[in-house]
């Protein structure tokens, strides 16, 4: 990368007030050597556990959905562009805010606006129902996960989770995702 | 009935259950790269195990935390053994969590939130 384009990506990125951002491959050490290295440095911040861990969760379920569902697409046989996964935490003011972004298959645009506009539309109370709902069906045979990530998200965010997603071309969305501690 | 141990790593749990005494441990953080595929053998072992128990059955979790998908294995894992105990078998949960960390409070208390055999929640 030319010197004044790695300029302004840092300039970009330090205006963020960013903790940690990776862009690439999210292979499963990538993702737990970063997750060490986010808890180490909250440790030495001397936040409360309790809040450490919050970040930390979101982050590995973020991390975990751009991986498993890129993987997904790989064993269909319709692989991702490759890298185009993002992580990202930051801190305002005096909270952490974890993003991610990854490109989704049109397809599963509709499914996902909904699945998000429902958990919007949710207080504490009615995001605990739906995670005990789904945490009592059985596992879809071949899934990585347990459908209880986003809800997971919802629940330890101090605001309903913000979400955009954007056609890339035709057959991609790119989907962001923000959750507030 | 052998035993089953698996060793513990950054992101996966110890698993030392030991038939004869009765007692399964379960200890340390739970985000293995596949949750499912990690906790397979547990689940065969305890399907197994539980047509013939010891005649007390201890389940002792320190899980300090788990990932979504760890999550749904440990609800699996607790249906086992509450329908072991729903049979009449003596079967319990020890649940240890570290008194600082309130989201391994949280957690344990949802957990026993859902299933009918005794679930102690214990502060260290």
């Amino acid at each position: 990368m030319k010197g004044n384009e790695l300029f302004n990506l840092q300039e970009l990125l330090s205006r963020q007030k960013l903790l940690i951002c990776f862009s690439g491959p999210f292979s499963h050490s990538v993702i737990e050597e970063l997750g060490k290295a986010v808890r180490n440095h909250l440790e030495n911040e001397r936040i409360e556990k309790s809040a450490i861990m919050d970040v930390f969760s979101v982050y590995v379920e973020q991390a975990q959905n751009v991986r498993n569902y890129t993987a997904s697409r790989e064993a269909l046989g319709r692989p991702i562009p490759a890298n185009s996964g993002i992580v990202v935490i930051g801190k305002e003011d005096d909270h952490y805010v974890v993003s991610s972004g990854n490109l989704v298959e049109a397809d599963d645009v509709p499914g996902l606006s909904a699945m998000l506009e429902k958990l919007r539309g949710l207080d504490k109370a009615g995001l605990k129902a739906v995670y005990k709902e789904q945490s009592r069906k059985p596992r879809e045979a071949g899934a990585s996960g347990a459908g209880l990530g986003l809800i997971d998200m919802a629940r330890k965010a101090t605001r309903p989770l913000e979400y955009s997603l954007r056609a890339v071309d035709d057959t991609y969305f790119f989907f962001s995702l923000e959750v507030q501690l | 009935m052998d035993s089953l141990r698996i060793e513990a790593t950054s992101c996966s749990p110890l698993i030392d259950f030991d038939p004869a005494a009765g007692l399964l441990r379960i200890e340390g953080e739970s985000y293995p790269e596949n949750s499912f595929d990690f906790y397979a053998p547990v689940f065969n072992w305890l399907e197994d195990y539980l047509k013939a128990p010891a005649p007390a059955v201890v389940l002792d979790i320190g899980l300090s935390y788990l990932n979504t998908s760890s999550i749904k294995c440990m609800i699996d894992v607790l249906e086992m053994l509450d329908g072991a105990h729903q049979k009449g078998q003596t079967v319990s949960v020890r649940w240890h969590y570290d008194s600082d960390n309130d989201r391994a409070l949280d957690m344990a208390e949802e957990f026993a939130e859902d299933v009918s055999l005794p679930f102690e929640i214990l502060a260290h």
